[in-house]
């Protein structure tokens, strides 16, 4: 896409730019007074739909595999990977895992700015189980806390000593968005 | 006798070459346009039934499409936008420096995914008139964002001088997906990204609102601010035209604040004297909507004035090949992609004297039909989609596929011809051509 847009990202002009932005501490680190005031929890909050009754024509696993993390990529996803899960996961069989770049970390950065990254990891996220729904097979996103364990059997990255994903292409400035679990035939990594 | 403040009539804005205020303008009533209005049913049963009763057989349209979902969960602009509002911080940030205060918001935009964010000096006839929205969640616009009387009893002058910065923030759209416009692909460059552009208004409401001022939605016109703070230029297809994306960009519902900020100004791209010579969008409308002709002026506005209900027409009867029909923003030549050529392509048509611009442009629209076509027909795969099938033909969509099909698959598809319903030659005769 970078390339696409005919220029060469300057890689230090957006950071020069927030350090003389009087207000870039307040939008990255000040939480927000009234939790209404955060798409985050507008988004994490609502409730599941329901499952379309037809289910669609699909291809074989790997195209659908391969569609399912296309249209992660064209909904933003920076890093996205399937890994399989063990059986007795309420029915599910895959785990789909997307992250996306962050350039602060939203785990400490708790301002609408830092958390920024978890908004564009539930777009993400809330698309794809829905289209997966309306492709009338299952699929629930849930924030859970093995979610680093299974991006590293997404084949996404490595953890290191804290327990954070280590990535090849962003490093530790990554953040692993809601895992989605599903039923869609789908095949691993 | 002395006038009440903010009651005295303001001169009218300018809004660039392309659009002139020539006499009073009425503020629009929301309920009165289009969508609105066939929530209602009074443009007929079958586009009454479409906008609320069809469920779409495109999965993918379900979940980014408004109005055509089996389960409105399912959709998120919904979701984001009927979510209640938050209330506005009580300990307000002070704002010394305007003009950094406008760079901030820009680049919280930006951050958050915005491809376009301007501000314009809010003016009374950009307002919504002041009705409110239906109540009945069913016929409520999904993107229709006010909630409640934010009017009070206050007139539209009053407002523009109380809440003097509109913030226009929005998307683009993916261009090679739009290249198969009357497509779902088209669809879904154009719905993907309008969901994205409601994500990031509402939660730049949000945070407007966390700095302790007021953020209101549903009440500017958004193609008059962002005519006013320099998006773009209004087209002959009735769309703004951006310097860097064409008429590839969303107009969602801006945002109305009293947030200290500095205004832009309109710009030109040269897409005044465009519209004058190329009529591409007229010539290529499946419906004959876009004016072959002059300007007109409307509510005290002259501009080019699109047929909006034969536009709105066709679209039911298209309901199994696309939702949103898109083929004036595709074919506008100022609808590229966004690289160095076509930048400077532009820089060069607005950094010519207006007098020597018809010259130019004639020049520029050859190019473009010589290398994209007077038609584009670009063929497109994406996921399982393939623009390459006709339109009511049946084709196996998965690129180097072996495997062997049942009777329902036909042949796959040849060559790099993309077609999109309704089909040309089934419109070229309802077309009328310049000589």
């Amino acid at each position: 896409m970078a390339l696409r847009s005919g220029w060469l990202k300057v890689p230090w002009r957006r950071a020069e730019g927030q350090r003389h932005d009087p207000y870039w501490h307040f939008f990255v680190n000040t939480p927000p007074a009234d939790r209404a005031n955060s798409v985050v929890d507008v988004i994490r909050n609502a409730p599941e739909g329901n499952v379309f009754p037809t289910k669609a024509d699909l291809h074989t696993p790997e195209v659908t595999a391969s569609h399912v993390k296309e249209m992660a990529r064209y909904l933003g996803a920076d890093l996205v990977g399937i890994a399989k899960l063990d059986t007795d996961d309420a029915g599910h069989t895959f785990a789909i895992v997307s992250a996306v770049r962050a350039d602060d970390d939203p785990r400490e950065s708790q301002g609408i700015g830092g958390q920024v990254p978890v908004q564009n990891g539930l777009f993400i996220t809330f698309v794809l189980s829905a289209w997966i729904r309306e492709l009338g097979y299952r699929a629930s996103m849930a924030a859970s806390p093995d979610a680093e364990r299974l991006a590293v059997a997404a084949k996404l990255g490595t953890l290191d000593r804290t327990g954070k994903l280590v990535t090849a292409e962003y490093g530790t400035r990554v953040h692993v968005a809601d895992v989605i679990r599903t039923d869609l035939p789908l095949t691993a990594a | 006798m002395a006038v009440t403040p903010g009651t005295e009539t303001q001169p009218p804005p300018y809004l660039g070459r392309s659009v002139r205020i020539v006499g009073p303008v009425a503020n629009v009533d929301m309920n009165q346009t289009p969508h609105p209005r066939n929530s209602r049913g009074e443009l007929g049963k079958a586009l009454f039934n479409w906008y609320r009763n069809t469920i779409s057989r495109d999965p993918l349209t379900r979940v980014s499409a408004p109005n055509h979902f089996a389960d409105q969960r399912n959709f998120l602009a919904s979701v984001v936008n009927q979510a209640p509002k938050g209330k506005v911080n009580a300990r307000q940030v002070a704002v010394s420096d305007p003009a950094a205060m406008t760079r901030h918001i820009k680049a919280v935009a930006r951050h958050m995914g915005a491809d376009v964010v301007t501000v314009a000096r809010a003016h009374p006839s950009f307002l919504y008139a002041a009705t409110s929205p239906p109540k009945d969640s069913a016929a409520r616009d999904v993107y229709q964002n006010r909630s409640g009387d934010v009017y009070q009893g206050r007139t539209p002058e009053q407002m523009a001088q109380r809440y003097p910065y509109i913030i226009v923030a929005t998307t683009a759209w993916d261009y090679d997906k739009l290249q198969a416009h009357r497509h779902y692909i088209g669809d879904a460059a154009y719905h993907v990204s309008q969901m994205k552009a409601q994500v990031i208004l509402k939660a730049l409401e949000g945070y407007i609102k966390e700095l302790g001022y007021a953020a209101l939605r549903g009440m500017s016109n958004p193609q008059a601010a962002g005519l006013a703070s320099g998006v773009g230029e209004l087209g002959r297809n009735g769309l703004l035209i951006h310097r860097k994306f064409g008429a590839r960009i969303h107009m969602p519902d801006p945002i109305m604040t009293d947030l200290p900020l500095v205004a832009d100004q309109p710009v030109d791209n040269g897409v005044e004297d465009f519209c004058k010579v190329c009529r591409k969008c007229a010539i290529n409308c499946p419906t004959n909507s876009v004016p072959f002709g002059d300007k007109v002026v409307f509510n005290g506005v002259e501009k080019y004035k699109i047929n909006w209900l034969t536009c709105y027409k066709v679209r039911p009867y298209m309901d199994t090949h696309w939702g949103s029909c898109l083929t004036c923003a595709t074919v506008c030549p100022f609808t590229k992609p966004n690289v160095w050529w076509r930048s400077l392509t532009v820089w060069t048509l607005s950094a010519c004297p207006i007098p020597a611009r018809p010259v130019l442009v004639r020049a520029l629209k050859a190019i473009d039909d010589r290398f994209w076509g007077a038609t584009r027909q670009t063929r497109v795969r994406w996921l399982g989609y393939d623009s390459g099938i006709k339109p009511g033909e049946q084709a196996c969509t998965v690129a180097g596929c072996t495997a062997a099909h049942g009777t329902a698959h036909g042949a796959e598809p040849v060559g790099n011809v993309g077609y999109y319903a309704p089909l040309k030659e089934n419109t070229n005769r309802f077309v009328k051509r310049d000589p």
